[in-house]
């Protein structure tokens, strides 16, 4: 057995930075406009409908 | 040809092109819109309710005199675009759209035969999205619903699934377990059927399933609800 102490990386919301737990009610999805960045949501910020905004082209959502 | 008549040329060089810049930005603020103005103000997409929430605030344009919120139809247009774009991204079985109210019944069915998606008409079944052991179970990888108020089991089921959901929002919904808003009229007849009918259209555009100057099969009069009196009292 190795003693290599393995880490997990969590994700962070695009909306209020902090990292997502697995399992969460969370979602992610490609940018609506450009398509190209994708955009991660915790459970809490689509409850409360905080907005989000794309690093790339700006477009702010929901 | 001296340094003087350079730098006048230069300037008069830098005064037409941005002439053109005017008159390309001046036409498309008149040529943007998918549909021309009259006809998206004629099908009443831009009225709202006499109620406004906070998370709708960006979208309204002006209050009427008697009350009404009224949506910018530039911002919903924008948005027909937008989730358009990722819709198109999804593979077309995989797109649900959820239609609760009786009016969104017959433009979420046709937009679904139109697009390919799955259609979810009238009352949804509770664990339709989340039950592993219903017989019935949908998986979807988007869900487009008519009225996050009116469709909320949908919207809190695509949630706990952890599915992006697009809403069809008016000035009274909030923006709760949504992803992507198009503000529009979602309790009109014929604005659900316009909406639903751009977005099916703008949807075959984006996949490259129809052309950029062409429209769909389906006119927007396949699109409205045809309840009639008897099936309204029903309800």
């Amino acid at each position: 057995m190795s003693d290599k102490a393995t880490t997990i990386t969590l994700v962070t919301c695009t909306s209020c930075g902090k990292p997502i737990p697995p399992a969460a009610e969370a979602t992610k999805f490609l940018c609506p406009n450009c398509g190209e960045i994708q955009i991660k949501r915790c459970g809490k910020c689509r409850k409360f409908g905080r907005p989000y905004k794309c690093p790339k082209c700006g477009f702010v959502g929901p | 040809m001296s340094d003087d008549e350079k730098v006048e040329e230069v300037k008069i060089e830098e005064k037409q092109d941005q002439e053109k810049q005017d008159e390309v930005a001046a036409s498309t603020t008149t040529e943007e819109l998918l549909m021309p103005q009259d006809m998206l103000l004629s099908a009443g997409i831009h009225i709202g309710t006499r109620m406004k929430t906070g998370d709708m605030e960006q979208f309204i344009y002006r209050v009427r005199p008697d009350g009404l919120f009224v949506l910018d139809v530039e911002k919903t247009d924008k948005r027909i675009r937008a989730a358009a774009k990722f819709l198109a991204r999804f593979e077309s079985a995989k797109i649900a759209a959820a239609a609760t109210r009786l009016y969104a019944v017959e433009p979420a069915k046709k937009f679904c035969e139109v697009t390919g998606a799955t259609p979810i008409l009238g009352r949804f079944i509770p664990g339709l999205l989340s039950n592993p052991l219903y017989p019935h179970r949908i998986e979807t990888d988007v869900l487009i619903v008519s009225d996050p108020r009116a469709d909320a089991q949908a919207v809190r089921e695509a949630s706990s699934v952890g599915i992006p959901v697009v809403a069809l929002c008016s000035t009274d919904n909030e923006f709760a377990g949504v992803d992507l808003v198009i503000p529009t009229n979602n309790k009109g007849r014929r604005a659900l059927a316009v909406i639903y009918w751009l977005l099916a259209r703008q949807v075959l555009r984006e996949r490259g399933e129809l052309p950029k100057d062409q429209d769909p099969p389906l006119t927007i009069n396949d699109f409205e609800a045809k309840v009639t009196r008897e099936e309204e009292e029903e309800t």
